[in-house]
């Protein structure tokens, strides 16, 4: 190994071109740690829908060998690719659960699939030989830089080097750039709250993350955008204060779109809000809110939502 | 029997200071309102004033959101630290809280069992029938053991707690999806975020039936704290009081956890507080006891909901946060005392 050692780091600090064919061994800093790949790898565990829609999307289906923690259905376009995918379980699966499978690689959509609890530590994993790699727009342990779609179309041909199928991850970046450069930003200065959960509290879209990425390419004010954070426990006193043109329902199996509209208007406060006596809503389905493949088909969807909305200027 | 008029002058300050404090606590929050705004909105609403001076929202930020929140935290901060003194004299235990007989491991038991089942909108009413249970339970084992005396009811408590939250546990690792177990975090941690004038009501009623029960039996209390013979002697039928005060005080506990949560220290760090300034004397200790656990829970509330604007911190962690550093400072300058 020890032969091995500086030169694969260098070449992972090294910009890949597009369309290169990888070199292996591959190493790169993944959330601060670094990981190696002798060759691409050959069985795979993703955890969180986000991993699993990135590596379907890249045609790697047949390298799945199970998943864990699916956040909602698959999207239209990747649910016969996906069709017949193992479920070794509907939460964060355990280590022993993931090893079972004998993965050579696990990819994680959250740091926390990572916990000793979960898939294992990182460096456990290591030891045996198995990969690991953690979406980084999650990173915990270092603090990512504010989300943008740049990063998420490297973490496509990041993944696009792992597999050595850079030119599929070119081409579906490729593909996605030009529907973003399609969404119109919305000109008529709108304010936006993204309620992605909680009653007694609303849990929010902040300044940082996947809700404020997507709503910036719309055009839409975040009224949440000063909290440094991807999500935020807010109070609906901003809430109300802020009195948004729009708010956007995150739908979610456990908490969908249809139960949030019901609370909001049966409340005696947020009942009186412009958004919600109007009914202006924009519906994003869960696993589409958090950083992966599907925040731009997201945005393209939303924006269209966005401009059959009638909304009078103030 | 006279009121003794030191005592009574406390009581009457901290009855002002209380009022102080819910028309000052009215005009904090992240919306930017003005304190006159906000007090002619709220005396609108108590038809004190003819026109109201806000948009229907920002009326409904001081009389939907902040006003019933203030007065549910004074509720559950008078309610708290009730119930605290009450228990620490039946147990002759300084340590005892209100949650001590399970109470609040079980309320969290019911709350997290309605919210998970997805009645999320009657989880107050599962965490005052987890309380409760518990009690019952906590009690009817202390019984089994030959009678309901404070250690038996501590050890059948201590049980039944553990019972209870590592059924919580396992409810929520079950069961809890998504970002559900937030809530319930946010709801284990104690918070009044999103209470409502209902909440409050409920609140009002339970202090309405059961604090005149207990303030009524400050003279038994007091008899109390010198052993079961002693007061026995004193002609107090002593079982029947227990009883009666221990339902009292479940009932009360049972509502403020429903709405609060398991909100600590106040319960716990109040009643000593005061017990060090006005002596033990329960006619004067319960209501005094009462009224600072109403401001200081008034304040430790405000300060959750508008120090981290936009964001919303659980009043427990400010409570503890506040709570812990007095009671160590309580301790340390009374140490002869303890």
């Amino acid at each position: 190994m020890r032969r091995l050692a500086a030169l694969p780091l260098l070449l992972g600090l090294v910009v890949l071109p597009a369309e290169a064919a990888t070199t292996y061994p591959l190493t790169l800093q993944n959330c601060g740690f670094a990981v190696t790949f002798d060759k691409a790898p050959q069985r795979v565990v993703t955890i969180k829908s986000t991993a699993t829609e990135l590596l379907l999307s890249l045609g790697l289906r047949d390298r799945i060998v199970g998943v864990g923690f699916q956040d909602g259905p698959l999207p239209a376009d990747l649910a016969a690719a996906g069709a017949g995918l193992k479920v070794l379980s509907e939460k964060a699966p355990s280590q022993e659960v993931v090893l079972e499978t004998e993965p050579d690689f696990v990819y994680g959509g959250w740091e926390s699939n990572f916990a000793g609890d979960a898939a294992g530590e990182r460096p456990s994993l290591k030891q045996l030989g198995v990969a690991s790699y953690v979406s980084p727009p999650a990173c915990r342990s270092i603090r990512p830089p504010k989300l943008t779609f740049d990063a998420v179309f490297a973490e496509i041909g990041e993944m696009g080097a792992i597999f050595d199928v850079a030119p599929a991850a070119a081409a579906l970046v490729a593909k996605q750039k030009a529907m973003l450069a399609a969404v119109r930003r919305d000109a008529r200065g709108l304010t936006a709250v993204w309620y992605s959960s909680g009653t007694k509290a609303p849990y929010v879209g902040a300044g940082s993350g996947a809700p404020a990425m997507i709503m910036e390419a719309l055009g839409l004010r975040n009224v949440f955008a000063g909290v440094d954070d991807g999500w935020t426990s807010a109070n609906w006193e901003a809430v109300v204060d802020a009195n948004p043109d729009v708010i956007v329902l995150v739908d979610a199996a456990w908490n969908s779109a249809e139960q949030k509209r019901k609370l909001l208007a049966a409340n005696p406060i947020t009942g009186k809000l412009d958004a919600v006596v109007n009914q202006r809503y924009l519906v994003i389905p869960f696993p589409a809110s958090e950083a992966g493949v599907r925040n731009v088909p997201a945005a393209v969807d939303m924006a269209r939502q966005l401009g059959a909305l009638q909304i009078p200027a103030k | 029997m006279r009121r003794r008029p030191a005592s009574f002058l406390a009581s009457a300050g901290l009855v002002v200071l209380l009022l102080a404090s819910a028309t000052l606590a009215v005009t904090f929050g992240p919306a930017d309102i003005s304190a006159g705004d906000a007090w002619m909105t709220v005396l609108h609403h108590l038809r004190l004033a003819d026109t109201a001076p806000l948009s229907p929202l920002r009326d409904a930020i001081v009389w939907e959101l902040r006003l019933p929140r203030i007065l549910a935290a004074a509720g559950v901060g008078a309610g708290l630290a009730l119930a605290g003194t009450v228990m620490q004299v039946l147990t002759r235990n300084p340590l005892a809280d209100p949650y001590l007989l399970g109470l609040s491991s079980g309320a969290a038991l019911g709350a997290v069992g309605f919210l998970l089942a997805g009645m999320a909108l009657l989880m107050p009413l599962g965490a005052f029938l987890g309380s409760l249970a518990a009690l019952v339970l906590a009690l009817a084992i202390a019984r089994l053991l030959g009678g309901a005396t404070p250690t038996r009811a501590i050890l059948a408590g201590i049980s039944i707690a553990a019972l209870a939250s590592a059924a919580t546990s396992l409810l929520i690792f079950w069961s809890a999806t998504g970002d559900s177990y937030r809530e319930i975090l946010s709801w284990l941690m104690g918070s009044l975020s999103g209470t409502t004038w209902g909440d409050t009501g409920l609140v009002a009623l339970a202090l309405v039936v059961c604090a005149p029960v207990i303030l009524l039996s400050g003279r038994g209390l007091d008899a109390f704290a010198f052993g079961d013979a002693a007061a026995a002697s004193l002609g107090i039928d002593i079982v029947r009081l227990r009883w009666t005060l221990l339902t009292a005080t479940a009932l009360l506990t049972g509502v403020m956890v429903a709405i609060g949560g398991a909100i600590g220290f106040v319960g716990l760090v109040v009643p000593h507080a005061v017990r060090l300034a006005v002596g033990s004397r329960h006619r004067v200790l319960l209501p005094a006891s009462m009224l600072v656990g109403a401001v200081f829970m008034l304040w430790t509330d405000t300060a959750a909901r508008s120090l981290f604007d936009p964001r919303e911190l659980p009043v427990g962690i400010v409570t503890a946060l506040v709570g812990a550093p007095a009671f160590l400072l309580i301790l340390l300058r009374y140490r002869r005392i303890t």
